[in-house]
């Protein structure tokens, strides 16, 4: 039994810009994908009557204190405009957010947009810095946690202990993604492949984590359209539905339990999610999984139930997830190989994946997409709190 | 010593704690109704919340814990931290029960594993310039 909101809102026009775009600021990077979003949507601007922006985090650096905005610099009659902010699930709070405003018919077409600048901002210290530093008023400052990569290594850490994970079955998900990456013409590392021995002469950074452990950097600009289904019918591309939305938070339970460790907040965010669409895992043919780092997939294909917990190392060893695989995941190449644009790489994907424009990397009969989002550290040192489940699929 | 290192973000939620370390004492936030004890503020997840952690108090705990994960940093993601590489950087079970984040000192990075018995060790630090003088816990191995 669906939801009636499974089915009833679309992605009428989606675009995005990733790689390096020295002197460009991240609101420009926002500006031009909105535009080409509307425009591929086959949209005026005058037709965008709400406009949402999209934050990883609550400000730092250049965002801070840019309140400007993307509707005014591009003229779009929008009668609201505000910003959606945490961790990695912002194209599932943004999704909730517009389809409030359109079930309310406070608007009929919303943009939503995204736009970062990391790469230019880290490209002085090497291109695997980690742009998600630390700011004032986290605990772990003084001891050195001062990257993402300084805790979220606990993961790996807690995997490798409870369930006998390998680094080379982390390599594997690096080799996997890559591989993908290797049919994406966009992605950063298209041409050039990675072997396990590659991996293995990656030197460590954070240890267990090697270099290829972490995802990229890249400058970036993500928008999408969205409206009802009904209306995007009439419109130029093949609509995207929403299929199903839900939400986690590790937070519900005390930070320190154990099984956040080693399980992200997969449960009620799936629940949610496969509930309103009607569906099960089995459904799904394309898996678009939040990959800040290896061990964050290897997670997912557990909590998600490819495989069960504990058996997600040799799973991914197996070539479970590249290509020829059992089940496609991150077929652009994900946040590893492709292009860091946090929750908008895997969006951007699911919807060019169920479009049928994977061109080398299209996965067969694609009607069901999975979009993962993650993030949203809770405290230094900690794990990340939230989790986001997206289902996308075609218009039967 | 002089301090070349991010400095700890005291506000009033932790202040008490910050200045347990400075008496060289390492205090978690108690529940008075059952000893359950939390870190950091937090409301006791078994007894009614009284306005403003009524219920909660901040006491000194043994200090013990076991490491629970651990990484080691290779790379200095601070100019600070150059000089410390390798340094590692643990999450602790404290016998309280809570988690905490820190370095593990007093022996070799390749010498420490998940489940290894530790105790805190207080490093005073007086910064340069305007910055107040603080004291960090630290853990190092300790006999099981
Ligand atoms: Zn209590």
């Amino acid at each position: 039994m669906t939801h009636a909101f499974s089915g009833k809102y679309a992605i009428a026009g989606m675009a995005f810009l990733a790689g390096r775009f020295p002197g460009k600021t991240a609101r420009t990077l926002e500006v031009e994908a909105v535009r080409l979003a509307i425009e591929d949507a086959g949209l005026r601007r005058e037709d965008v009557d709400a406009a949402i922006n999209t934050r990883i985090e609550s400000g730092s650096g250049e965002s801070r204190g840019w309140t400007d905005s993307y509707a005014r610099i591009l003229g779009l009659p929008a009668k609201t405009y505000f910003t959606v902010q945490r961790g990695g699930i912002m194209t599932h709070l943004a999704i909730l957010a517009a389809t409030q405003l359109l079930e309310l018919g406070i608007a009929t077409y919303v943009a939503v947009g995204y736009g970062a600048t990391d790469w230019s901002d880290t490209r002085g210290a090497g291109e695997r810095r980690q742009r998600h530093r630390e700011r004032d008023g986290l605990w772990g400052r003084p001891h050195g946690d001062l990257a993402a990569a300084s805790h979220h290594s606990f993961f790996a850490s807690r995997h490798m202990h409870e369930f006998g994970t390998t680094s080379d079955q982390l390599g594997m998900v690096a080799v996997s993604h890559r591989r993908w990456a290797c049919l994406n013409p966009r992605a950063q590392m298209y041409g050039r492949p990675l072997t396990l021995d590659d991996y293995r002469a990656s030197p460590f950074f954070v240890e267990p984590y090697r270099k290829l452990d972490l995802c990229l950097q890249s400058d970036s600009g993500a928008a999408f359209v969205i409206t009802t289904m009904e209306r995007a019918r009439s419109l130029r591309r093949p609509p995207i539905g929403v299929l199903g939305l839900g939400l986690g938070e590790a937070m519900r339970e005390l930070w320190w339990e154990k099984r956040n460790y080693t399980n992200l907040a997969v449960a009620t965010a799936k629940e949610s999610a496969f509930g309103q669409a009607g569906l099960t895992l089995a459904d799904v043919d394309v898996a678009e999984l939040y990959d800040c780092f290896t061990t964050e997939v290897v997670l997912q294909v557990e909590d998600y139930g490819w495989c069960a917990k504990g058996e997600g190392g040799p799973f991914v060893a197996s070539g479970a997830i590249a290509p020829g695989g059992s089940i496609p995941v991150n077929t652009g190449g994900g946040l590893l190989s492709g292009y860091y644009m946090a929750d908008w790489t895997p969006f951007v994907e699911a919807v060019t994946q169920l479009r049928g424009d994977g061109g080398e990397r299209q996965a067969k009969d694609a009607e069901v997409a999975i979009v993962s989002g993650h993030g949203g550290e809770i405290l230094r040192p900690g794990m990340c709190s939230t989790h986001g489940t997206l289902l996308l699929g075609r218009d039967a | 010593m002089s301090w070349n290192k991010p400095l700890p973000n005291v506000d009033a939620d932790n202040q008490p704690f910050w200045e347990g370390l400075r008496r060289h004492e390492f205090l978690v936030f108690r529940c008075k109704r059952c000893g359950r004890s939390y870190w950091p503020v937090a409301y006791c997840r078994a007894c009614p919340p009284e306005p403003f952690y009524g219920n909660m108090e901040w006491v000194p705990a043994s200090g013990r814990g076991r490491i629970f994960a651990f990484n080691v940093h290779r790379f200095a993601f601070h100019p600070g931290f150059a000089d410390e590489l390798p340094y590692v950087y643990a999450l602790i079970e404290l016998a309280e029960g809570p988690m905490y984040g820190t370095n593990v000192v007093g022996c070799e990075p390749a010498e420490v594993r998940i489940g290894m018995p530790v105790e805190v060790v207080y490093r005073d630090v007086t910064p340069d310039g305007d910055a107040a003088p603080f004291t960090l816990a630290d853990v190092r191995p300790v006999a099981g």
